[in-house]
């Protein structure tokens, strides 16, 4: 792994981990590995924009992206690329950053529609984020308003090769870099934002952690961050408490 | 019957002073009135009229004029026809009194107004945020909102790439942007 020194500037390359391994069995075993993740892919697709109608051609029996390893799964937690579908409102942004950081490593963002770039022609609207890139690390970007499943094939194609090829860590700078990218997020939704991944203690358990890291953002999230609170349950349909607790109790129960 | 009813209803708008009644077509008929009548009048059409169901109340910012426009669309599955009731009221202070309890549909469509115009409905049930949940800035919807300095002010855009649109072409699809090339942002120049 290659040790981050310094925070790289504006228009610095990123330290590529060319690193092969001393012994050729472990190579192989690396190789190996890297080709069966880049052939076995669970996708969330986060439906938000318009683009999101070209993926059910994409993902059924016409061009069928499973024959590429690509399947649709239903939870962050065990999904390794999150699709975001077209133009994101900041409403829906919030909820975006919430599952991508719940994801496990590695994992890659999508990003389609021309929406995700640079705003699309939403570019002058106040509702919707601008560029995904500002707020967590995008793998790849399908341009295209709205990019045909062709596009989106050959976008998938070319995020597969990545991985296989072992380029595909743009969700490390997520770590290394998260000040500048909370610093972002901070700019739209206040000074208060706080999700309930420790991202910084994530850092630090992959290794990745940079002097990029901590900055006077996550200083300031330190400052106002609450300590976090199971959400409290609390029922209150009358008729269903009714029968929940027999037949002899009548009127309304609570339950907290 | 409904015909009955249409006719009934001409003649009776027509008698009713300060207000003004255009027939549009046979099934839209526009009426103007002052807002201190406008319930007055709703509550007529909804109660005797059968103009029971209110389909949108739409809002316009009429800015050199200092006035918002309030517009209620009922509509009547009797007679079959749509009466758009337009008033007009001050932009400042921007205070209207709720039809909510003419016809309860109307707090959605008012807490959206508030939301968007920013005018406030007297009697309202929840003139709390809607839509625009994460929303502090001004009434979006307002003609004096500047939505592109807004935007200017809160967002950075991509820098245009023409390589980009080669390789486009030359791939059908996918641009692969590594982060080092997305770290430049128009606010990290600005600072430096
Ligand atoms: S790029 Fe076009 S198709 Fe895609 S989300 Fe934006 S407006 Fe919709």
């Amino acid at each position: 792994m290659t040790e981050v020194t310094k925070t790289p500037a504006a228009g610095d390359a990123l330290p590529v981990k060319t690193g092969k391994r001393t012994n050729p069995l472990a190579n192989v075993f690396d190789e190996l590995v890297r080709f069966a993740q880049s052939r076995s892919l669970f996708m969330l697709h986060y439906c938000t924009g318009c683009g999101a109608i070209e993926l059910p051609p994409a993902m059924t029996s016409r061009f069928d992206m499973e024959r590429l390893g690509i399947q649709p799964m239903v939870s962050p937690r065990q999904a390794d690329i999150l699709l975001v579908t077209g133009y994101v409102s900041v409403k829906t942004l919030k909820r975006v950053i919430l599952t991508y950081e719940q994801m496990n490593s590695p994992k890659y963002v999508i990003g389609i529609c021309s929406c995700t770039v640079n705003g699309g022609m939403y570019w002058q609207s106040y509702a919707t984020a601008k560029k995904l890139n500002d707020y967590m690390p995008v793998d790849i970007y399908i341009a295209g308003c709205m990019p045909r499943p062709e596009a989106v094939i050959a976008g998938l194609r070319g995020l597969i090769e990545d991985i296989r090829r072992g380029t595909a860590d743009t969700w490390k700078d997520y770590y290394r870099r998260y000040d500048h990218y909370l610093g972002n997020q901070q700019r739209l939704f206040g000074e208060d934002w706080q999700t309930p991944t420790d991202v910084i203690a994530e850092a630090r358990h992959y290794g990745l952690f940079g002097p990029g890291t901590l900055g006077e953002r996550t200083a300031l999230l330190e400052r106002h961050q609450k300590p976090l609170e199971a959400l409290e349950m609390k029922l209150d349909i009358p008729e269903l408490m009714a029968r929940r607790s027999g037949l002899g109790s009548k009127g309304r129960t609570e339950v907290k | 019957m409904s015909k009955d009813l249409s006719t009934w209803l001409d003649t009776l708008l027509n008698e009713l002073q300060g207000i003004e009644v255009r027939r549009r077509s046979s099934r839209r008929i526009r009426v103007d009135v002052q807002p201190d009548a406008l319930p007055a009048l709703l509550e007529l059409l909804r109660g005797r009229a059968s103009y029971v169901h209110l389909s949108a109340i739409s809002c316009v910012d009429w800015i050199d004029e200092g006035e918002f426009e309030l517009v209620y669309h009922v509509w009547s599955y009797e007679i079959g026809s749509l009466v758009s009731a337009h008033t007009r009221i001050a932009r400042d202070p921007g205070v209207y009194i709720s039809v909510y309890d003419i016809y309860t549909p109307a707090a959605f469509f008012e807490r959206d107004i508030h939301e968007m115009f920013g005018v406030f409905f007297e009697g309202s049930p929840d003139m709390s945020r809607f839509i625009l949940t994460e929303w502090d800035g001004p009434p979006p919807m307002r003609k004096d909102f500047d939505s592109e300095a807004w935007v200017n002010a809160h967002f950075d855009f991509q820098d245009y790439q023409p390589d980009w649109l080669q390789e486009i072409e030359a791939k059908g699809g996918g641009v692969a942007v590594r982060p080092d090339e997305q770290r430049f942002s128009r606010r990290d120049l600005d600072a430096s």
